[in-house]
This record gives structure tokens, C-alpha cells and sequence, in this order.
């Protein structure tokens, strides 16, 4: 989510050494151009605004102002495009160069990108991204791919020039993705043994799409031991699909209707912004959490039922339909736990407002701090509103296999589990995947004696290696004892503390070949604070924190240089 | 901008193009013949006032009702078949599946092929998060693969190849990013009609038919033949309508039909396409599932000098061609990298496990094992299972289409309805399944009249035979059925279940 600014792909007819006469000029009216462009854009969204207030007019008076504007904006597009193969180039390829000196170019071009976003915080969706113009995908379609690779442009980065011990060491190391590559060595034993490998005529074919019934049936008894359900919980109120993401964009299609909208604490994972937009339209309306100590907020980014009232009243005023509340617990990205006692109160705030509440529980077995108890939702006794309470929980993090694909849903509410198992054949897991998963949960000796403590002491050992550099380094985080990450704060190294120099910072990391998470991909309202995933091979980790040293010292020195320069022209 | 699809996702396409949407639950399962006549999604402007039909669950968005509403109409044969399946042993009189299109054929060959050692290769890479395209590796082996068996006349690139779990996924994902909501796609019927469901459910893009008659008269040489008139004449249908037709699909080998598009026909119905600055979406996943030589089947990717490679997109899958539905292997060849790209980013949604990829670039890879032992002997076994069926039906004086390709044989059962109503033929497919057999009838692939049928013959010699035994009851005993009260009304499943 979290700086679309990078990205400008650049169109495929365009070649990249056709630079025009005169540049500056280009420049300029590319500038024009753009905040022309912007107006536009704003006018159509205030038209649309007027247009839902006065739902009476007609629905075709509605379509011919889309049109007009999706018009619009093809026009404005091309001509954007035309511009920019004429203006300076240097824009669109700078960022895969290892420039450490790409400042001055990241700001102008970060100043052009502010002016088109009304609201930081919010990630937009870049329908308006000029660059990208394709006669051959619809309007969505472009927007799916900007959206996309604005998104995940680290990650795409990281896929191209992975580290390696010998093949690739100057490669990029990932703490930015939250993956458990600690334990590897154990999931491949398991997954490689006889059991595992069964085929039989019916996987091979058509599915039950809500996931084979042996499958629900071992996920049924796995979350009723794992989650401490006070009874045995059902296989019909499971589907199954291939991850976590489809089972939330699933559930946001079969929720909500286009255009209204989850309430969700933040910061929160930026997949969910994600997929809220992608196929399912869904507005993310932010509680923002703050850092700060406060009477009422007695820990860092604590969610309370008035935060909760409060925005949901305000959004309500504004005229937007909110459907649902999104928590995380384990909460990702900052780690904590809901006690039992909050989770109840959110779940009696949401049954008081007749919001949905989709929890997601996919960090439920990387609690690693045994002194803490984790409460799942499904071991709570008498739910508020159980038809509107959804749990999610895969193997990706627990079992550290996010290859593997596979997601679950829990819900007593049976038209639910039906509309999401209508996409079980878009969302769908292979046959003799199933099969494995099923023996993969079913192998609760080799789970709970084998795996999960292994798993935790690794965690733990990881988690006290990174505090303690983190505190040698004197910088902020929170300590917690569950997840595959931890959240820290940068702030004292951004001059000024916005969110243009974190993507700054952001990049400064990368250009070392280390990716991170910064907190505006998690919607965090105080610019500053970053996501480092730990759950890395501590060979890999103790290199990750090398350089991390070294940006925050080059950081610290271009600080002092601003500093001397700026002195001496005083 | 305001997004298009925020608002209803209504746009009227008028009766004659309108899809009721009633064809099938997906290829699984129930197959293509299984939703009652009256169980109709309303017409397309209906399609905001969605509670006049859709499931009353309070708790579900309109457009959540709407998609269960798809999940429920499929129970009537979906659960019937399920509660009920034909085992040898366990359940001699339960309930044959003539109806699914899969090929059950080749399970031994298959199963001793996946279960060599080289696919049970485990390591980091396969278990951590992919590059949404498909891992490398497997893009470079389909990119050989169908070089190979599509005969291509240059090689085919890896990074024109976009893999994900299914060509349902596919048909969704290619939906979404070519079209806006409530734009349109033409398409011949009768055709395989679960793609309905895969451009509607996440693209709200629908369905604009070319309607093809089985009578053969001046231009057209054979039945259910697609013309550029006929192409030319529904595009303008759709316009005059105000529907925007954004693209055409072709499936080729034709399911239901069983034919195949000669290349001549095929470039012709891309320049057309061109003309129009359409996108072609060509499903050839029945590609090696020609088991007749003579056929001559050419794939569009075969071609030399497409009219417009930037619009062509062609998907294929293992489900078919290696009997592997239950593998959710699919993949995407486009030149358009855009489109690419942008398919890509929803692979997010529709991946395969790491896992279940090295296994996929391991069969493809083994050229040796598909030459020698898998197409010859699924050829083999699926040519004797069609010459069955078709002898059958020789038997009973029923016609039908059958040209060698695919798992099905389109038989014309017209003579069996007493009108020619789809009420007609529901009831007669009605009294196949009462009979424990389970069939497709010509609705669920919006065949223009009513009385065809798709009769799957990709099964074991035994469950066929048994299965076109009790077609043949039905079939013979019709007119003293018809005369009785029908007792199985009694035993509506869906009435059990509900």
C-alpha cells in the first residue's frame, strides 16, 4: 500500500530513448497537464458525491457522468503519456539504479504525487495513475495492475534479486514480508514423509468447492483443540480456499455491496486494503490508533469500544454504510493480543450496531511468549452475535508454508459459509494439496511435541536477538510476544517526521538491499514507524541488521551535511 | 474517478441476448444440468432488486444473496448426485454421472505417474511466497509445452505465460481486467455454460450470445456452424442494445459440440474480431483431447501471422487433457503484456501451491511419458468409449454430433419431447436422473432448442455401459412413464434437504 509514487510502468510503445527537443517545456506542460488532470478527477468525485446524496435521480444520469469521466480521463491519460516520453525520463527508471543520491528527484516527484492525494493515510486506489495507459485493459483492469505493482513493488524487487549465501549475496533480504522461514527444515521433513504423498481417482477430480469433506472435517477438529472451543466445532460451517486473502476478499464480496464499508483499528495489515479494493470494492474506514500514553489509552495504539463508536458514528453522519468491523488477533502489525475481556466488548460494541466482524486469527499458534494466553474467538463461550462473527486462520504463518495456499473459514452462519463456497472454484486448492493439509493438521504428536515448541524457541530466539539490537540501537519498539515481526519507531531519523522522508527511509533501505515495511503501507496515522520481520534465519538476520546500521548511519549523516549546509548559507 | 461498478452492476441486455444465468454449478460436481427452469435469476434490470428471488438472508450483501443464489439452484442435482453416487460395491443402483465433463479414463496412468519420486520434491523456494505469475521454472516448461503440442511456429516466451488454479480463475481474472462491470462478451451457444458464472461472480461481466441452429441450409455446411455473419449480427444486437461487447470467446475443441474450428475458419472469426477491436479469449483445453487424426486440429497459437496478437489470448489446463480436474492447474499465453501483468496481480486470489507447480513443470516436462504412454493410451481409451456411446445411440435412431474430439457427444433427443419446450426437456432430463443417471440438457449451455443433450463418455467401460442401459430404459419405456403420475416427485432431493 504503501507508495504508489514509485511506480510509473512505463507503456510498452514507448521507447525509452525518444527524448524530445525541448524538455523543458515538456516538463512544464506535463506539470499542467497534471494538476489539470487532478481537478477533473475532483470534480467527478464531487459530481458522484452530489449524485449519491440525490439517489432519486436517475440511474442513466449517473452512468453518462462515469462515462464521461472514464472519457475524461483516457484523454487526460494519453496526453499524460505523450508528455512524459517527451519530458525527462530520468522519473520512471531511477528506482531500480542503486542511487543512494536519489533525493532530489524522489521529492519532486513525491511533491507531484501529494498534490494528487487528498489523504495520506489512506491508500488510493490509483485509478488516475497517468503513466499507465493500455487501450487493451479496461479502466479496472489498469487499475488492478497500478494498484498491484504499486503495492507490492518491494516484493517484486525482492522476487527478482533474492538473497543467497553463495549465488547472490549483495541480493535483497526480506524483513519486510511477514513469512516464518524459521522452521523450513522441519515443515520439508514432515511434508516429504510417505503419508504425505496419496493419490487417489476422486482428488484428481472436481472438488466439493468448499474444500473436500475429510479436509473441513480435520480443519474442524484441529481449530476446536488449537482454539480451545467449548464444543466441537462443525466441518459445514468451514470452507476452504487458497488463502487467507481469498477468504477476505470472498467475505467482502458476500458482506458488502460496492462502495460501503468495514471499520478496521490501524495500523493494520495493508492486505486488507488490498483486497478490499481489488475485486470487492469495499471502503476501509480507519480507526486510528495513536502511539501516545494517555489516561484513556493505557497502552500504545489501544483500541477502545469509543474509538470504535466514535468513527463508526462520524462515518455514519457522512452517509457511508458500515457493514462490518475487521480485528487481527494476534494483531499484525503491532503484535498484541486482545485479553478475553476486549474481545468481548468489541464483539457486544458490533452486535449493538449489527456489524459483521471478520477476525482474523492467522497468527493463532506464533504466540511465542508463553507467559501469555491467547484467546481465540471460537473458545468464547457464548458469542454476541455468532451469525455475524467470522474467523479466518491458515497455515502460512503458523506453519511458515505461505507457498502452500490455503485459507479457512469459520462461521456458524451457514448462508455465509454457502456464498463464499460459491467461489470456492475461483479460490480453489489442488486435490492431492488437500490431502497433505489434511495429515499436516492431523499429526497433532509431531505438532505439539515437535513442531510448535521448536518453532517457539526459534521465534524467542530470534525476537531477543533483534530487541536486544534494537536497544543497543536506542530505538523505540514494541515488545510483545506474538507474531513473526516486530514494530519499531524510526522517527527520530526523518527530518521532517513525514511520511514522504519514511518513504524516503523506505527507499534508502532498499537501495542497501534490505526491504522493510513502513508504517503508512499499514494505514499508521504517525508518520515514522516501520514493521521488521524477524522470523529470518539468524545468518540472514544479523546481515539484515548490518544494513540496518549502516542506513541509519548514512541517515544520520546526510542529516549532519543538511544540517552544516544549511548553516552556512545562514 | 468514481468507480463504474459501485453503482448497480445493471445493464440491461434486452430478453433475446439476456442470460438467466440458469446453466450449470461449474463443471464439478453437478455439472451443467441441474437447476430448475424456475429457478431463474430475473432479467438483467431486475438485477438491483435482487429481493424478489435471491435468498432472504439478512445477513448477506445483495450481492452476497445474489452469489448464494448460484450456490443453492445448484443443489438439485449437485446434491442428488452427491447423496447418492454409484459405487460398484458400496452402490450398485446409485447414480451414474453422464453429465460432468471429466475424463476418468486414464486414473492409472495418471496416479503411477504422480507418484514417482521426482514429484515429491520439497524445498524453501516451493514453500514461501511465489512470484504470482508462477514460479519460473514452471513458466519456462508450458511455455515449451505448447510450443510444442501447439505447434507454434516460432517458440513461445515464459513471460507470455501467466499460471493460476484453474481456467475458471482464468475466465474470472481476464473478465475483470478487460472489461468494465456490465460489459460483455460474445459467445456461440451452445456453449459450456459454467463461464457464465466465472466472468459474472467477481467481473459482473456478462454474456452476449451468437445463436446457432443445428439445421444445415445454404451457408452453413454443418450444424451449430459458426459464421462471421452470425458474429456480425449478434455484435449489432448487442450495440443496438447498448451493450458494450468488449471481446469474443471461442472454445476450440467446441464443448458441447465436439468439433473443432479449421484454420481457416479461425483466422476468419480473428479478423472479424480485429475489425471490431475486439479481444479473443480461445479455451483450448480440450487440445489434446482429439483422439480422431483425420480431425486435423490446428491451435490458434499454431497459427502464422495472428490479426491481432496484441487481443489474442488463449487459455489451456491439465484438467482435460490429463484428466486432473481435481488439480486446478490453468494457465494463461497472451503477447499482450499488459494484460499479463494485470491478470498477474490478481494471482494473489487464484494461486497453486508450490508444491502442486513442481509437479506440473515435472509432467510437462516428460515428453517421453506423454508421447508414448499417456496421449496414446488416453486416445485409445477415449476413442473406444466414444465408438460405444455412438453405437448406442445408432441403436436407439437418435442423431447426434460426434467429430472426435473432447468427452462428449451432442445428441439430439428432440423426438423424446412431446413440445418442444425447455420445460419438456427438463422433465425428460428429469426422468434420466430419476433412472439414476445423471445427463446435461441443452438449456444449461443455452442451446437455442430444446431436446439436446451432452453425454459424457469419458468413463469405465462398465459405468458406461450401465449408464446408457438406463438411458435406454428412459428412453424406451418414455410413453408409459409419461402416462403415470411421476413418483419421483415424491423424492425431490432438494425437498429432503430443504
Amino acid at each position: 500500500m504503501s507508495h504508489q509514487s514509485e511506480t510509473c510502468p512505463v507503456p510498452s510503445d514507448q521507447k525509452p530513448g525518444q527524448v524530445l527537443k525541448d524538455q523543458s517545456t515538456y516538463d512544464q506542460l506535463l506539470k499542467m497537464v497534471l494538476h489539470l488532470q487532478w481537478l477533473v478527477k475532483k470534480h467527478f468525485i464531487q459530481l458522484e458525491v452530489t449524485r449519491r446524496r440525490q439517489q432519486l435521480e436517475g440511474e442513466k444520469h449517473a452512468e453518462s457522468i462515469c462515462e464521461q469521466g472514464n472519457y475524461l480521463n483516457l484523454l487526460m491519460s494519453k496526453m499524460v503519456n505523450v508528455l512524459r516520453s517527451g519530458a525527462t525520463s530520468g522519473l520512471e527508471c531511477q528506482e531500480y539504479l542503486p542511487c543512494l543520491d536519489s533525493r532530489d528527484d524522489v521529492r519532486s516527484e513525491q511533491r507531484a504525487e501529494l498534490s494528487r492525494q487528498p489523504d495520506p493515510l489512506v491508500p488510493q486506489l490509483s485509478d488516475f495513475e497517468p503513466a499507465f495507459v493500455s487501450h487493451d485493459l479496461s479502466n479496472r483492469g489498469a487499475d488492478i495492475s497500478v494498484l498491484y505493482h504499486s503495492s507490492f513493488q518491494d516484493y517484486i524487487a525482492y522476487q527478482g534479486d533474492k538473497f543467497h549465501e553463495e549465488n547472490n549475496p549483495l541480493g535483497f533480504i526480506n524483513l519486510g514480508t511477514s513469512e516464518n522461514k524459521l522452521c523450513i527444515d522441519l515443515m520439508i521433513k514432515r511434508l516429504s514423509e510417505n503419508d504425505m504423498n496419496h493419490i487417489e481417482d476422486f482428488l484428481l477430480q472436481y472438488p466439493d468447492w468448499r474444500g473436500q469433506p475429510f479436509l473441513r472435517e480435520e480443519v474442524a477438529q484441529f481449530l476446536t483443540y488449537y482454539c480451545r472451543a467449548p464444543a466441537q466445532l462443525d466441518p459445514e460451517n468451514v470452507v476452504v480456499l487458497n488463502g487467507c486473502c481469498s477468504v477476505f476478499s470472498a467475505l467482502a464480496m458476500v458482506l458488502c455491496d460496492p462502495g460501503e464499508g468495514f471499520l478496521v483499528p490501524t495500523p493494520v495489515y495493508g492486505g486488507f486494503a488490498f483486497s478490499s479494493r481489488l475485486y470487492a470494492h469495499v471502503e476501509l474506514i480507519p480507526v486510528h490508533l495513536e502511539s501516545e500514553i494517555t489516561e484513556a489509552n493505557t497502552c500504545p495504539f489501544q483500541l477502545t469500544v469509543d474509538k470504535l463508536e466514535q468513527v463508526l458514528l462520524e462515518a455514519k453522519s457522512k452517509g457511508k454504510k458500515v457493514k462490518g468491523l475487521i480485528l487481527t488477533n494476534p494483531q499484525n502489525p503491532l503484535g498484541d493480543i486482545y485479553s478475553r475481556d476486549s474481545l468481548k466488548e468489541y464483539l457486544t460494541f458490533a452486535k449493538r450496531y449489527n456489524l459483521h466482524v471478520i477476525i482474523d486469527e492467522i497468527y493463532l499458534l506464533s504466540v511465542f511468549d508463553e507467559s501469555i494466553t491467547f484467546h481465540s474467538v471460537l473458545s468464547i463461550k457464548s458469542l454476541p452475535d455468532p451469525n455475524r462473527t467470522h474467523m479466518i486462520w491458515g497455515t502460512s504463518k503458523d506453519f511458515g508454508i505461505s507457498g502452500f495456499r490455503f485459507g479457512v473459514l469459520y462461521t456458524h452462519n451457514k448462508d455465509v459459509a454457502s456464498a463464499v463456497g460459491s467461489f470456492g472454484y475461483l479460490h480453489s486448492i489442488s486435490g492431492i494439496d488437500q490431502h497433505k493439509l489434511s495429515k499436516l493438521l492431523h499429526s497433532r504428536e509431531w505438532i505439539d511435541s515437535r513442531y510448535l515448541p521448536t518453532n517457539r524457541s526459534r521465534l524467542r530466539d530470534a525476537h531477543r536477538y533483534i530487541t536486544k539490537k534494537l536497544k543497543e540501537l536506542k530505538i523505540p519498539f514494541l515488545y510483545r510476544g506474538a507474531g513473526l515481526y516486530i514494530w519499531i519507531n524510526l522517527k527520530k531519523y526523518l527530518d521532517p517526521c513525514t511520511f514522504e522522508e519514511e518513504v524516503l527511509l523506505l527507499r534508502r533501505f532498499r537501495d542497501n538491499k534490505l526491504i522493510l515495511s513502513c508504517g503508512k503501507a499499514y494505514m499508521c496515522k504517525e508518520p515514522g514507524w516501520f514493521r521488521l520481520v524477524f522470523a529470518e534465519n539468524s545468518f540472514r538476520l544479523r546481515l539484515a541488521m548490518r544494513r540496518f546500521c549502516q542506513v541509519l548511519q548514512e541517515q544520520k549523516q546526510s542529516w549532519i551535511e543538511k544540517q552544516l549546509e544549511e548553516s552556512v548559507k545562514e | 474517478f468514481p468507480q463504474k461498478e459501485s453503482g448497480a452492476p445493471a445493464t440491461c441486455m434486452g430478453p433475446a441476448s439476456t442470460q438467466d444465468l440458469n446453466s450449470s454449478y461449474g463443471d464439478g460436481m453437478a455439472g451443467e444440468c441441474s437447476r430448475k427452469p424456475d429457478q431463474k435469476l430475473p432479467e438483467l434490470r431486475g438485477m438491483g432488486d435482487l429481493t424478489m428471488f435471491s435468498s432472504d438472508s439478512s445477513y448477506l450483501s445483495s450481492r452476497g444473496r445474489m452469489i448464494k443464489w448460484f450456490w443453492d439452484s445448484a443443489e438439485e442435482g449437485y446434491r442428488t448426485y452427491h447423496m447418492d453416487e454409484y459405487d460398484e460395491d458400496k452402490n450398485p443402483s446409485g447414480i451414474i454421472n453422464l453429465g460432468t465433463s471429466e475424463n476418468k479414463l486414464c486414473f492409472d496412468l495418471l496416479s503411477e505417474r504422480l507418484s514417482q519420486q521426482d514429484m515429491q520434491w520439497v524445498e524453501p523456494s516451493l514453500l514461501q511466497y511465489p512470484d504470482w505469475r508462477g514460479h519460473l521454472f514452471l513458466r519456462e516448461e508450458v511455455a515449451k509445452f505448447l510450443s510444442f503440442y501447439c505447434k507454434s511456429p516460432a517458440p513461445l516466451k515464459p513471460e507470455n505465460v501467466v499460471v493460476l488454479n484453474g481456467c475458471a480463475s482464468l475466465f474470472s481474472a481476464l473478465a475483470t481486467v478487460l472489461c468494465e462491470a456490465g460489459e460483455a462478451f460474445l459467445i456461440p451457444t451452445p456453449y459450456y455454460g459454467a463461464i457464465t458464472q466465472h466472468v459474472y461472480l467477481y467481473g459482473h461481466v456478462r454474456l452476449a450470445y451468437v445463436y446457432l441452429d443445428s439445421e444445415v441450409t445454404g451457408t452453413d455446411t454443418r450444424p451449430f456452424q459458426l459464421t462471421v455473419e452470425k458474429l456480425e449480427m449478434a455484435l449489432q444486437e448487442a450495440n443496438s442494445k447498448g451493450v458494450k461487447v468488449k471481446g469474443l470467446i471461442l472454445i476450440n475443441p467446441q464443448n458441447p459440440l465436439g468439433d473443432i474450428y479449421s484454420p481457416g475458419e479461425l483466422q476468419e472469426y480473428l479478423v472479424f474480431a480485429k475489425r471490431h477491436e475486439l479481444h479473443v479469449i480461445v479455451d483450448e483445453v480440450y487440445m489434446l483431447s482429439v483422439f480422431e487424426d483425420s480431425v486435423g486440429y490446428r491451435s490458434v497459437l499454431s497459427l502464422e501471422g495472428l490479426p491481432d496478437p496484441q487481443r489474442t489470448h488463449v487459455m489451456w489446463a491439465t484438467s482435460k487433457d490429463f484428466g486432473m480436474s481435481g488439480l486446478r492447474f490453468g494457465t494463461l499465453y497472451t503477447e499482450n503484456q499488459d494484460v499479463a501483468t494485470a491478470v498477474a496481480s490478481l494471482c494473489r486470489y487464484h494461486g497453486l501451491s508450490g508444491l502442486v507447480q513442481h509437479q506440473m513443470a515435472q509432467l510437462l516436462r516428460d515428453r517421453d511419458w506423454i508421447n508414448q504412454v499417456y496421449l496414446p493410451g488416453n486416445h485409445a481409451r477415449l476413442k473406444a468409449a466414444c465408438a460405444y456411446v455412438s453405437e448406442e445411440l445408432r441403436a436407439l435412431r437418435i442423431p447426434f454430433l460426434s467429430r472426435g474430439a473432447g468427452f462428449f457427444i451432442w445428441a439430439d433427443l428432440r423426438k423424446y419431447l412431446r413440445k418442444a419446450t425447455f420445460e419438456e426437456e427438463m422433465l425428460l432430463w428429469r426422468r434420466f436422473l430419476h433412472n439414476k443417471v445423471l445427463l446435461s440438457f441443452g438449456k444449461a449451455f443455452e442451446c437455442k432448442e430444446p431436446g439436446w443433450f451432452r453425454f459424457v463418455f469419458s468413463d469405465k467401460a462398465q459405468r458406461l455401459r450401465l449408464g446408457m442401459q438406463r438411458v435406454r430404459q428412459v428412453l424406451e419405456g418414455d410413453a408409459q412413464m409419461a402416462e403415470d403420475p411421476p413418483p419421483w416427485q415424491t423424492q425431490e432431493p432438494s425437498d429432503q434437504c430443504r
